[in-house]
């Protein structure tokens, strides 16, 4: 029979309250646990995701704007960017690979992403660890191969029930509102289905980047596209009204009277939402970046990376700040319950300490017991508050993986994490010193009263 | 063996505990007889180190306890005295198993491996085999008072000391419950020292102390 056994029966023999106390333990770990853990995991995510392109270019606006919109497919692109500056982009020494974006269309809410076939195969690798990463991967069929073929990611599939070889029509912009135009005369055709990868890509369609000129030229035809303009900045609209002249770059080419005869002169006057670059190493992100904003007045460059954790710092950092802050202080709180909770039990058992002494327990061995105790229920707390916070993590990353299509790995316990569990622990061990020391002043002989 | 030689200790405000001279020898089996507020139950506790004297000297076995320190005391008390309470005071959070397995728990005087056979054994001694895992809260008063007797004995004890252990219990209890604490401290030469106001119960024992005026007024 161990200290460890005797406090166990002690704090059993009054469950109600030991429950109670170990429950707003609980609470404030859940809380603590599910704001590490969330923002942990997102910002993991957020930062593999943004490690996968080391450059994004695209119109002049908000550089944050242009890394959410072309590489996690969050809210509206910037505007667009002239083709014959995404051909300059491709020459530039330091790019490895390049790749265009074109956006604007999107089918049950899923956000169709215009791009080459040359993007969906390249060799993805996490460019900090150099492990592959397979976002591209193909599940079902192959890669597009020809405009208006499609390849759709994994929780698309699921949603909207499409299987391989069947048609669907893209929407104007990226939300039904309703009264928006769907382009009927020129379907998609499902030619691939892509494995799960808890990324933005399991929530988007690719298509060949043409596709996109193709279903909006069809719809508008060369002639209603002769006021568009062609001047990217001039071009800009937001993607809910959807401008079929910025983000369809093929009217632009119309506009121009020239056709898809003169395919260099159309190339010329193509537009792009934006272009991803790999470059040769990720360590020339930041001069590339200032070059391509010196040579290119019409273009905007930012690394995604960099962007995010300024994002992240500026917004979600400050918000984890304030909700740890919250988690702790609803710690200090539980620490005081455990306080009160232990002090009035050494109060109403100071008579079975006094017994205990006469056994022969020796101060440090009562001390020892109470200490236990309190370590016993911090730690109740904390496993409870662990289980409670994964669960609400679990529900948090579930809507989370809807709506942006980042799963979030819930059963990996953080360094953050273990740093304030252990800050707990040894706060609700603090909590159980004043009844310890009131344990330890224990007055034998007056406690036996009857002896 | 205990020894008290001229022990004072100040009880309050012009009150004082004096013994000049007590011996019990070992194995003796002694009533402390006397009124209520006589002083028995202080000569217990200072004979048990529950108490420390202001002078004098108490031996238990040879050991001067007022020397002794506080883990010295703790010691002393786990391996060579057993506690007999009249309302038993058994904790309650145990079984009647686990609290006399405590009394081992407390002291060195015996393997951990063996406190739970010993414990069992003790318990069918006193005639709770069927009550092993029975809490305080479930079983008689004369139940509850072996089961204090079967934790007095745990640690081959020198000394037992008994604070009016049959004072809870109805007399034909009572009357069992003596017998089998005499019995037990004769089997296992164990010295007895008991406080009583109940002179029929102190004639049960082979020798008295008379404790009255142990407690006494003195000039502050």
């Amino acid at each position: 029979m161990t200290l460890w056994h005797i406090a166990w029966n002690y704090l059993w023999n009054r469950k109600l309250t030991t429950f109670l106390t170990i429950v707003s333990v609980a609470l404030g770990v859940a809380l603590i646990t599910s704001v590490l853990l969330l923002h942990y995991e997102t910002e993991k995510r957020f930062v593999e995701e943004g490690q996968s392109f080391d450059v994004a270019v695209g119109a002049k606006g908000s550089t944050q704007q242009l890394v959410l919109s072309t590489v996690y497919f969050i809210g509206q692109p910037t505007g667009t960017i002239q083709y014959s500056d995404f051909e300059r982009l491709q020459k530039e020494e330091e790019v490895l690979a390049a790749f265009p974006i074109n956006m604007g269309d999107s089918y049950q809410g899923f956000r169709i992403v215009g791009t080459t076939r040359e993007m969906l195969e390249f060799n993805w690798v996490n460019r900090v660890t150099e492990e592959r990463r397979g976002t591209f991967d193909i599940d079902q069929g192959d890669y597009f191969a020809k405009p208006l073929e499609a390849v759709i990611g994994a929780a698309v599939a699921i949603e909207s029930q499409l299987r391989i070889g069947d048609e669907f029509a893209s929407m104007h912009g990226f939300a039904d509102m309703g009264f928006s135009e769907h382009h009927d005369a020129k379907p998609y055709k499902v030619v691939g289905i892509l494995k799960a990868s808890a990324t933005p890509n399991d929530r988007a369609i690719f298509v060949d980047y043409n596709s996109i000129y193709e279903v909006h030229d069809d719809e508008y035809g060369t002639p209603s596209l002769s006021g568009a303009e062609s001047a990217p900045g001039a071009n800009y609209k937001s993607g809910e009204e959807h401008s079929e002249v910025g983000e369809h770059a093929e009217e632009a080419d119309h506009a121009a009277g020239e056709g898809h005869a003169d395919e260099e002169h159309g190339h010329a006057h193509k537009q792009l939402t934006a272009a991803l670059l790999v470059l040769e190493s990720p360590a020339q992100r930041f001069e590339f970046k200032q070059r391509i904003i010196n040579d290119y007045p019409n273009a905007v460059a930012a690394v995604p990376i960099d962007e995010i954790q300024q994002l992240y710092n500026q917004l979600l950092g400050t918000a984890r700040q304030v909700m740890v802050y919250i988690g702790f202080l609803v710690m200090v709180i539980s620490s005081i319950s455990i306080l009160i909770g232990l002090y009035l039990s050494i109060i109403q058992r100071k008579r079975d300490l006094a017994i205990m002494r006469a056994l022969g327990a020796t101060s440090g061995e009562i001390v020892g017991s109470v200490l236990i105790e309190a370590f016993w229920v911090t730690l109740l707390g904390i496993l409870a508050g662990y289980a409670s916070g994964l669960a609400l993590t679990w529900g948090i990353g579930s809507f989370l993986a809807s709506k942006i299509g980042f799963e979030v790995s819930v059963f990996r316990p953080t360094a953050d994490m273990i740093s304030a569990y252990s800050a707990i622990l040894i706060m609700g061990m603090i909590a159980g010193i004043l009844p310890a020391w009131q344990a330890y002043r224990t007055d034998i002989a007056r406690d036996l009263a009857e002896l | 063996m205990v020894i008290l030689e001229k022990v004072r200790r100040k009880l309050g405000p012009g009150v004082e505990f004096i013994c000049d001279e007590f011996h019990a020898p070992e194995g003796a089996q002694v009533a402390l007889w006397g009124p209520s507020g006589c002083g028995k139950s202080t000569m217990l506790n200072l004979i048990s180190g529950l108490l420390r004297p202001n002078s004098g000297v108490i031996r238990v076995d040879g050991l001067e306890t007022q020397r002794m320190s506080n883990g010295q005391l703790d010691r002393l008390r786990g391996e060579r005295f057993g506690f007999i309470f009249q309302t038993f005071n058994l904790l309650a959070p145990f079984t009647a198993l686990q609290n006399v397995m405590l009394g081992m728990r407390f002291s060195d005087t015996r393997p951990s491996k063996e406190w739970r056979a010993h414990a069992i054994h003790l318990l069918e001694r006193v005639g709770l085999a069927h009550r092993l895992n029975s809490k305080p809260g479930t079983m008689s008063v004369g139940e509850r008072q072996r089961v204090a007797i079967a934790r007095a004995l745990a640690n081959r004890q020198r000394i037992v000391v008994a604070d009016e252990p049959t004072g809870s219990l109805d007399p034909k209890t009572a009357a069992s419950v003596m017998d089998l604490l005499l019995e037990l401290c004769r089997e296992n030469k164990v010295t007895l020292l008991l406080v009583t106001h109940d002179q029929s119960i102190a004639n049960q024992l082979p020798e008295r102390f008379d404790c009255t005026g142990l407690a006494r007024e003195t000039a502050q």
